[in-house]
């Protein structure tokens, strides 16, 4: 049978499928709490805005530019600055919103009781569980678009529109022009998106099982501290490779010259298989468990 | 309808539902009683294949449910006690979300269904802004919007107010006359029951301990009305000829098992007492429930004493 066919015959199947990811968006976006991410980010961004402005922290980075033979006019910018602002939030409040999202979208269903209705239905709890989860990638990435567009544009209102400096310690040290850095700073956000993404089908995959969204959600960021913690302990270096915060760092490598391709292939490879892997133990967990009230 | 062969489910060590058996036919309005924490809701958790069975099978509309759960739950609509939403979008939104996961829905459809559980006007509301009585009317929508032939209810008036009880009671024999549809209903008011149901099967601790229809639970006493000319002298007789275990009221004698009306009036003309009146007692499905959860506690009971050690 030619792939049309099987594609025409499948139709009507894939259009059940489209109706159920868009109610799960539909819920998703319906709620308030979903939006407290994104208000939380909004605050940030412009405290840290003001504060490299009105602080020592604008004079500290100039001082590292003029020392290393460059006219920090030049690269005290937008972009520059969009990226400095990202640098915490990547590593506090994005992984706390995923996490939360993540957490809520099948434990807080069997908590308040919808679960349950929409599980007397014919649907199967895989193809449930995949228009949830494939949800949460979009919530990801709108998320992150919304991190990385706001960063920029209130960067933008208060910095001119100049060169990009890039710099974390150890890792990456970089000037680019504008169009280069801009570049850049869009396709960094897809590799944050992909973080995101690991984040909240952590969370995910704790929620399929018998618990609380908040202990899914606790669960999952424990995970990561963990990881960061143990990441950081010499005694681990040799073992880098198998924690996971060593491989969201690929979006900073991104801005790297010349850029570590390999790395970068290598990490992007673990964290989608991450986020496969979690899915799939989710999807386990959740196919043997009894739905009750 | 539903048919449920040796079905048993234990969480852990607890025996939820055992060995039941049970057989739904098409049309009945089928009443599912028993206490609280009996198997009933279990029970219909497995029979939605929510709950998985430890053993035994289910077949809904003729297909198993355990391998074919989606061709089994193609007709079936189901309402919870406290039925649950979506408060944050309208009725409206939240039918079309849950139908979507039985088949595309028309719009038209929908708006069918709201007028004829009477929520017509406030369906583009957030639920949040709903009664209970809403709410249940919204629960009843969902579980219609995909024509279903077999309606399962799990306590659908917990938490109504008598009018909205009375409401659910009128809508459910609607629901068997104007749609002719098959009904589960698990239910703890048993008045309820007794008006609704043509069949009835009662859980108690996971167990099913009668099924029948509501005629065999009123016939099934073994309490006699009695009207004689000489009410003492007919007890002493009747005692003595070891026919009655009790008496109460001046009116009512009760039969011991295997002992029938015809063989109390020959007692009684036997011994010159003149009968003007003996019927057996139509007891209530109360009467009958509580006197069956009595005899299953005194079961128990028996059991428990006889296999309790005896002290030396």
């Amino acid at each position: 049978m030619s792939l049309v066919s099987q594609l025409k015959r499948r139709q009507p199947q894939i259009e059940m499928f489209y109706l159920q990811l868009r109610n799960e968006l539909w819920k998703l976006f319906g709620k308030k709490r979903t939006y407290i991410g994104f208000g939380a980010f909004l605050l940030a961004q412009n405290a840290m805005l003001l504060t490299f402005r009105f602080t020592r922290w604008k004079g500290d980075l100039e001082k590292m530019l003029d020392g290393n033979g460059y006219l920090a006019q030049d690269y005290v910018s937008a972009l520059t600055v969009a990226v400095i602002m990202l640098i915490p939030q990547i590593i506090l409040l994005l992984p706390l919103y995923a996490a939360l999202v993540g957490g809520d979208l099948v434990a807080k269903e069997a908590e308040d009781g919808t679960l349950r209705m929409i599980l007397a239905r014919p649907v199967s709890r895989f193809r449930l569980l995949f228009s949830k989860w494939l949800a949460g990638m979009v919530f990801s990435a709108v998320l992150v678009l919304v991190l990385g567009g706001t960063a920029l544009v209130f960067a933008s209102i208060w910095f001119p529109w100049k060169g990009m400096f890039v710099f974390a310690p150890g890792m990456v040290f970089n000037v680019l022009s504008a169009n280069d850095g801009v570049i850049l700073y869009i396709f960094s956000h897809i590799f944050i998106m992909v973080n995101a993404s690991a984040i909240l089908a952590l969370a995910f995959m704790f929620s399929c099982f018998n618990m609380k969204p908040a202990a899914a959600t606790i669960l999952a960021l424990s995970y990561l501290f963990i990881n960061l913690v143990m990441e950081g302990i010499p005694f681990f270096d040799r073992f880098q490779n198998f924690f996971l915060p060593h491989h969201f760092r690929m979006w900073l490598l991104v801005y790297s010259s010349p850029t570590p391709w390999d790395r970068i292939g290598e990490s992007l490879c673990v964290v989608l298989a991450f986020n496969l892997t979690a899915f799939l133990i989710g999807a386990a967990a959740f196919q043997v468990r009894d739905i009750k009230s | 309808m539903i048919e449920l062969k040796d079905v048993s489910k234990r969480f852990g060590s607890r025996t939820a539902v055992d060995a039941l058996s049970l057989r739904v036919p098409h049309g009945e309005i089928y009443g599912l009683l028993g206490r609280n924490g009996a198997g009933k809701s279990t029970a219909i958790g497995m029979m939605l294949g929510q709950v998985w069975p430890t053993k035994g099978s289910l077949r809904i509309c003729g297909h198993c449910v355990l391998t074919q759960r989606q061709m089994a739950l193609r007709k079936v609509g189901a309402i919870f006690e406290s039925p649950a939403f979506y408060d944050y979008l309208s009725g409206r939104r939240n039918l079309e979300i849950l139908s979507s996961y039985t088949e595309r829905t028309e719009a038209r459809r929908i708006a069918e269904v709201v007028d004829w559980v009477g929520l017509g006007g406030r369906e583009n509301s957030k639920v949040r802004t709903y009664s209970h009585g809403m709410r249940a009317r919204l629960a009843l929508a969902q579980a219609l919007l995909p024509n279903p032939e077999l309606l399962i209810l799990d306590e659908p008036s917990d938490g109504l107010d008598p009018e909205g009880i009375h409401e659910m009671r009128l809508t459910i024999q609607r629901l068997k006359r104007e749609l002719g549809l098959t009904i589960l209903l698990s239910s703890h008011l048993l008045n309820e029951v007794e008006q609704l149901c043509t069949r009835i099967c009662v859980l108690n601790k996971g167990a099913k301990v009668f099924e029948g229809t509501l005629e065999e639970t009123r016939r099934s006493g073994r309490w006699v009305h009695l009207v004689v000319g000489d009410w003492f002298k007919a007890i002493q007789s009747l005692e003595g000829a070891g026919l009655i275990s009790g008496h109460r009221d001046g009116r009512f004698v009760s039969m011991v098992p295997d002992v029938d009306t015809s063989q109390l009036v020959c007692a009684l003309v036997s011994a010159g007492i003149k009968v003007h009146e003996i019927a057996p007692e139509e007891e209530s499905l109360e009467t009958f429930y509580l006197g069956l959860m009595e005899e299953r506690q005194g079961h128990v009971s028996g059991e428990s004493t006889q296999a309790a050690p005896t002290p030396n």
